[in-house]
């Protein structure tokens, strides 16, 4: 069996060393500002929902050796996945000697960017005083670059999904490329949305050039080198000092795939955690072979997941840098789920991705009891929508992911209806501006009573969302974790799993997960039920307050009440039965 | 001219500045805030500094407040219930979904300002374009109120959906909901925002229900208190998007002040830029106000104060309009460490002012921006603040043990990072109100303000690569000054998303007209501005149209050069019209000029000369201190000018002299 091993190790050892601290520290926080302007720049400019509303999309700078400086709180399931994309791009074009300054490359490859064709990147090299002295990058999603389908849950390999560019210049020295900007156009069914991101991105990505480079000039090359090996050193140490604290040994955990979008057949795979000192060994090489629908997972978004799963629970707070991930190692085998080969799907490698960060966080339930939650609804829900409007015959398309209630924590009730942490910087589109955008109308939008997974403490609550569409229209699910109930933790129940269905106007209803192109005819209704947290703790023991709380805010019915909570809903004018404390 | 007593509530002290306008004097008075009844303060300063035949000479008392802040900090407001369509009870629980950390796998937002129980469900419908779908059912109204009152509701928000759209369901639930006998105040989502995105309007129609109970009773309170002492003007409230607001409006729109608190500064900037721009030459200042607990930066250009029209307080997010004020903790008692990882770090949390900076003496040990200060000689030594001599030893001892963990060499070294770590936190904020509106900030002038801006100017010169450094007079009470100079302001805005064609200026035109009948300010300067993008996009630029005599063009132009400055680059795709704002104005008094100088002869410490160090010498040097009225002609730093509120560290390199009007100018010779 053949093992990739992916670590970060130090580039120039002891080159940190000398370095003023407090320099490092302005540097890294100017760093750390640079990359914030940059995302505000692209925010304010995109065309499209999925970057200004869902900002669906990361930024970051690398330095000459394609180290992480510094990435924007943007969306985490890009955590540190850049470096793949720039060093890629830069290849594709001919390697670093054939970069000049005013050059912005793209780049798409899902091998590359570990996602689909869609996420397109753009790298921005910037010099100081003609040496390279690292690169801007931005990676988002566009509306659409070809692909068979505007979403795609069904294909069978990667050409089907997208138009991909493997990195190319778009502006040569200043100059834009027509040649490649006419490509673009030519290969996408929003062409206009697209040209609109497009430039978003590079003044975005230039914005982040001429933010670095001044910082560069302030503190001069030299200096700026030593105090960023510096500030790795530091990230690392910040890391490891977390890591330390955890008890040697393997921690295991396994789940099940709905389905990968052809077949039907469920996916079946497991993640082990080796603790050794202040290292963690994610070890993927136990999943099955790569799949022939498109839930496979391209090694930069693996990666990207074990360092979410890892990091947030360090729980250092801190922007990350390549310091932060040295001490995380992961094994995967080629030719596998998550380290897929050319030329298989992998359209929806998001759904592998998040189900393996609750794994490995499920996983190290057992080298830190207590100081992980329950599962969440585990998924972004992603739904996308496209037509022609009657009135004009203009084209439409729009997509958004839906929030899902959190699991439960031996501290407290999970939170209701928020992004799943994959996606936690994304926001939700109001319902007025849909209605002011798309031939919809919302029904519905609440909080999913009895959701929660009971518990000593419940699990947050799911989303309902109904929206009737007013005009003929097409939807694609993305829903994963359909089947598979969100855990409970420590006797905790589970929550309820996402589902969706679809309510013909001749009444007929179905239900679909993973499915492209559904036809909504016009008074058809959607109803998107999301996941729920699962509890915590046995319910027997959750506060009768708290139980009678949840009746009185409408959050559980009398009925849930009786059944998961019979101690604390006694007769009318009798009190529950004291709370049992757990001897733990 | 006439005579303005302005009076600002902070978190630490209650400031007074009053402008007599037949002597031309000034009055200053601060006396501690007292939180649980802030009237009170505010009374013991009017009563330390203005005697009854001068208060009732006042013309305007103008107030800035915290009640309505603290109400929503410490949760403490009136028992709110929620009118809004059928199925979306649970908007303002399931919020937007996101996270203010990111990184948070734990994270909660905090409850909603109503529970669950109390946001109630009619049945009712409009669409975007301002159709009725579905009538407004009376019964489901009666129901709520029978509810509202079995629960003690004081006060009701009616937010339905669409409602920026066509209003009549709102306004036909409030009726129903009087008729029903509900006679608490009711807050119209229509009426308070204007503005579509529904969680957000929602947000801002249950805050305004929520302070209000707390603000109206407290401004006629304040109000009864000093016409018993003989005031006979108006009492006004400054407003978060600028300006001040009557009495009356203030207590009918409480949102409208919530974010007021650093207003003041960066108005009394602006007012310094118009006036004083075109003789220092400058046209684009950045307000750098160094106070306790936090650093505030606003940009002024043209002497206009930037406003942004969505703000957000304690994890709320408020449609109204809002002066770009923002702000870093990093002051004078912000707190310095050494991280897990070894680097030192400063801020955000802040000693404040109890225990406050180690070298108060008073129980504080850990360091201190001001500690580090202190060590440098940037703040005279043997100088008194607050009655307190500031020890010497007790900032080095608590500066000390930063030296091990972080391998920084010695005391003097520690110190230095401090304030340069300090000023980089500053100079980044400054960058974020500057870069983010296409602004370059090297083309700029700092005004410095507070009590430790003046000592932090040349250091943010240098990070920032600006050659002016502005201490206005009085810098250490500036803030209070930008209140005795507001306008009487009144806003209104409604959501009208279309093309920006021919057709769209006569509506727009006559939809500013209603908003301005509703603002009923019949003497005022009248201002509309148009939130435009480009069609597709989401994000809007606000730009200032005269419906009447612009046609597309020239609006589109405007639009135009505005999105190249902003983000270097223009686009030839049509543009929409978002939302229609009207502003109203009311020019209190043309002439008011700057305050000067309180009267000289308090005195800073002494003169003769300190140990100070020079960050562009990285040296100590022996420098003069030199008391600011006693300033001629140029003086070569290092030096320090002290004056009673404020003092103003010059490093070398930079000259300072002082300018007609009475502010320091600080140049910068040589650029680093």
């Amino acid at each position: 069996m053949t093992v990739v091993r992916t670590r970060y190790a130090e580039v120039h050892p002891g080159l940190g060393d000398g370095a003023d601290p407090v320099t490092t520290e302005i540097i890294r926080q100017g760093l750390n500002a640079a990359a914030d302007q940059m995302k505000q720049s692209l925010i304010r400019t995109a065309f499209s929902p999925i970057i200004y509303e869902a900002l669906d999309f990361a930024v970051a700078f690398y330095d000459a050796d394609m180290c992480m400086l510094a990435q924007a709180p943007t969306l985490p399931a890009f955590m540190g996945t850049l470096g793949f994309c720039v060093r890629e791009a830069v290849e594709g074009v001919g390697g670093p000697a054939a970069l000049s300054p005013g050059d912005v490359i793209l780049y798409n490859d899902p091998y590359g960017t570990g996602s689909h064709p869609q996420d397109a990147a753009m790298v921005v090299p910037i010099f100081h005083e003609d040496v390279l002295a690292g690169y801007s990058v931005i990676k988002a999603h566009w509306l659409d670059i070809g692909g068979k389908d505007p979403y795609c849950t069904d294909t069978i390999d990667v050409h089907q999904e997208g138009t991909i560019f493997p990195g190319v210049k778009l502006y040569d020295a200043g100059r834009l490329v027509s040649d490649v900007y006419r490509m673009i156009l030519a290969n996408s069914r929003m062409p206009e949305m697209v040209i609109g991101d497009i430039n978003a991105m590079v003044a975005g990505a230039r914005t982040g050039a001429e933010a670095l480079g001044a910082l560069v000039r302030r503190h001069g090359l030299g200096t700026f080198r030593r105090c960023v090996a510096r500030m790795y050193a530091h990230g690392e140490a910040l890391v490891r000092g977390w890591f330390e604290r955890l008890p040697d040994g393997v921690y295991q955990a396994s789940s099940v795939i709905d389905s990968d979008g052809v077949t039907g057949r469920p996916i079946p795979f497991g993640v082990e955690v080796v603790v050794d000192g202040s290292s963690v060994t994610v070890d993927l090489t136990g999943c099955p072979d790569q799949v022939g629908g498109p839930v496979n997972c391209p090694l930069p978004s693996t990666v990207a997941a074990v360092r979410i799963a890892v990091s947030f629970l360090a729980g250092a707070g801190e922007q990350p840098n390549e310091g932060h991930f040295r001490p995380l190692e992961l094994l995967t085998r080629p030719g596998s789920l998550f380290h897929p080969l050319r030329p298989a799907p992998c359209f929806m490698y998001g759904i592998p991705s998040d189900h393996a960060i609750e794994l490995i966080i499920r996983a190290l339930a057992g080298a830190v009891p207590g100081s992980v939650p329950a599962a969440s609804g585990g998924d972004i829900n992603a739904l996308v929508w496209w037509g022609n409007r009657e009135a004009t015959g203009e084209p439409w398309a729009d997509g958004a992911p839906h929030p899902v209630g959190q699991g439960a924590s031996r501290s407290a009730d999970g939170a209701s209806a928020l992004m799943y942490i994959s996606e936690s910087a994304t926001r939700f589109t109001p319902a007025e501006v849909w209605e002011a955008r798309n031939p919809w109308r919302i029904e519905r939008l609440a909080l999913a009573e009895d959701s929660g997974g009971p518990g000593r403490h419940r699990g947050g609550l799911g989303l309902d969302l109904s929206f009737r569409v007013l005009e003929d229209q097409y939807l694609t699910s993305g829903l994963a974790r359909t089947a598979l109930a969100p855990w409970g933790l420590e006797g905790g129940l589970p929550g309820r799993p996402n589902r969706l269905t679809v309510e013909y106007p001749d009444g007929r209803a179905e239900e679909f997960s993973l499915k492209t192109r559904i036809f909504l005819p016009r008074g058809a209704v959607v109803h998107l039920r999301t996941g729920s947290g699962g509890g915590y703790g046995p319910p027997e023991e959750r506060d009768p307050e708290a139980v009678r709380a949840d009746l009185r805010e409408g959050y559980i019915t009398p009925g849930h009440a009786r059944r998961h909570y019979p101690h604390a809903v006694g007769e009318p004018g009798i009190t529950g039965p004291a709370v049992r404390r757990s001897p733990r | 001219m006439t005579t303005v007593i302005g009076v600002d509530v902070g978190g630490t002290f209650t400031d007074l500045v009053l402008h007599d306008a037949a002597t031309g004097e000034i009055r200053v008075a601060k006396r501690p805030t007292t939180p649980a009844a802030p009237e009170r303060g505010v009374l013991a300063a009017v009563d330390a500094a203005v005697p009854p035949d001068l208060l009732a000479r006042c013309r305007h008392f103008v107030h800035g407040t915290t009640v309505g802040l603290n109400a929503l900090l410490e949760r403490r407001g009136a028992t709110v219930g929620l009118i809004t369509t059928a199925g979306f009870r649970d908007v303002l629980e399931i919020r937007r979904g996101d996270r203010d950390d990111p990184y948070d796998l734990f994270w909660t937002p905090p409850p909603p300002l109503v529970p669950r129980r109390l946001r109630l469900e009619v049945t009712e419908r409009v669409a975007a374009d301002g159709s009725v779908v579905r009538d407004l059912e009376p019964e489901d109204v009666l129901r709520a109120a029978e509810v509202f009152a079995a629960e003690g509701v004081d006060a009701v928000a009616i937010v339905l959906v669409n409602s920026y759209a066509n209003a009549a369901h709102e306004t036909r639930a409030a009726e129903l909901l009087a008729r029903a006998g509900f006679a608490g105040p009711v807050s119209l989502s229509h009426e308070v925002s204007g503005e579509y995105r529904e969680y957000e309007r929602t947000c801002t129609t249950v805050v305004d229900a929520f302070v209000r109970h707390r603000m109206g009773p407290y401004l006629h309170d304040l109000d009864r208190e000093l016409r018993t002492r003989g005031f006979a003007g108006d009492l006004l409230v400054t407003r978060s998007g600028g300006g001040a607001l009557t009495l009356a409006e203030a207590a009918a729109r409480p949102f409208e002040t919530i974010l007021s608190g650093p207003v003041a500064g960066a108005a009394a900037t602006a007012r310094l830029a118009a006036s004083l721009g075109p003789s220092l030459g400058i046209g684009t200042a950045v307000a750098a106000d160094v106070g306790g607990t936090s650093f505030d930066t606003a940009l002024v250009e043209d002497g206009r104060l930037p406003l942004l029209y969505q703000g957000e307080v304690v994890g709320l997010p408020l449609q109204s309009p809002w002066v770009d004020v923002r702000s870093v903790g990093a002051g004078g008692g912000s707190v310095a460490y050494a991280d897990a990882g070894g680097l030192l770090r400063v801020g955000p949390r802040s000693a404040g002012a109890d225990p406050g900076p180690a070298c108060y003496g008073r129980g504080g040990t850990e360091p201190t921006v001001t500690d580090a200060a202190l060590h440098l000689g940037m703040i005279p030594r043997g100088h008194i603040s607050g009655g307190i001599e500031l020890s010497e030893d007790a900032a080095a001892r608590a500066l000390a043990p930063l030296a091990g963990p972080t391998g920084i060499d010695g005391v003097d070294a520690v110190a230095v990072g401090v304030i340069r770590i300090a000023a980089a936190h500053m100079a980044q904020a400054v960058r974020g109100v500057t870069v983010e509106r296409g602004v370059d900030p090297r083309g700029a002038a700092v005004v410095a303000f507070g009590g430790a801006g003046p000592v932090f100017g040349c250091l943010l010169a240098d990070e920032l690569d600006v050659d002016v450094v502005v201490v206005p007079p009085n810098a250490g009470n500036f803030s209070a000054v930008g209140l005795v100079q507001a306008d009487v302001v009144r806003s209104a805005a409604r959501t009208l998303v279309r093309p920006l064609d021919d057709a769209a200026l006569p509506v727009i035109e006559r939809l500013a007209e209603t908003l301005f009948e509703r603002l009923a300010q019949p003497e005022a300067v009248r201002e509309v501005d148009l939130d435009l993008r480009h069609r597709g996009q989401e994000h809007t630029l606000t730009i200032p149209v005269r419906p009447a005599e612009d046609d597309v063009a020239a609006v589109s132009a405007r639009f135009s050069e505005a999105y190249h400055r902003a983000f270097g680059h223009t686009l030839p795709d049509p543009l929409e019209v978002v939302t229609v704002r009207a502003t109203s104005r009311v020019v209190l008094d043309d002439a008011r000029p700057l305050v000067p100088a309180p009267p000289s002869g308090e005195g800073g410490a002494g003169r003769g000369t300190t140990r100070l160090w020079s960050f562009r010498r990285e040296s100590f040097a022996e420098a003069p201190v030199v008391r600011r009225e006693d300033l001629r002609g140029v003086a070569e730093g290092p030096l320090l000018v002290v004056e009673p509120t404020a003092t103003t560290y010059v490093d070398a390199g930079f000259a300072v002299e002082t300018h007609e009007s009475g502010s320091l100018v600080i140049t910068r010779k040589d650029r680093r």
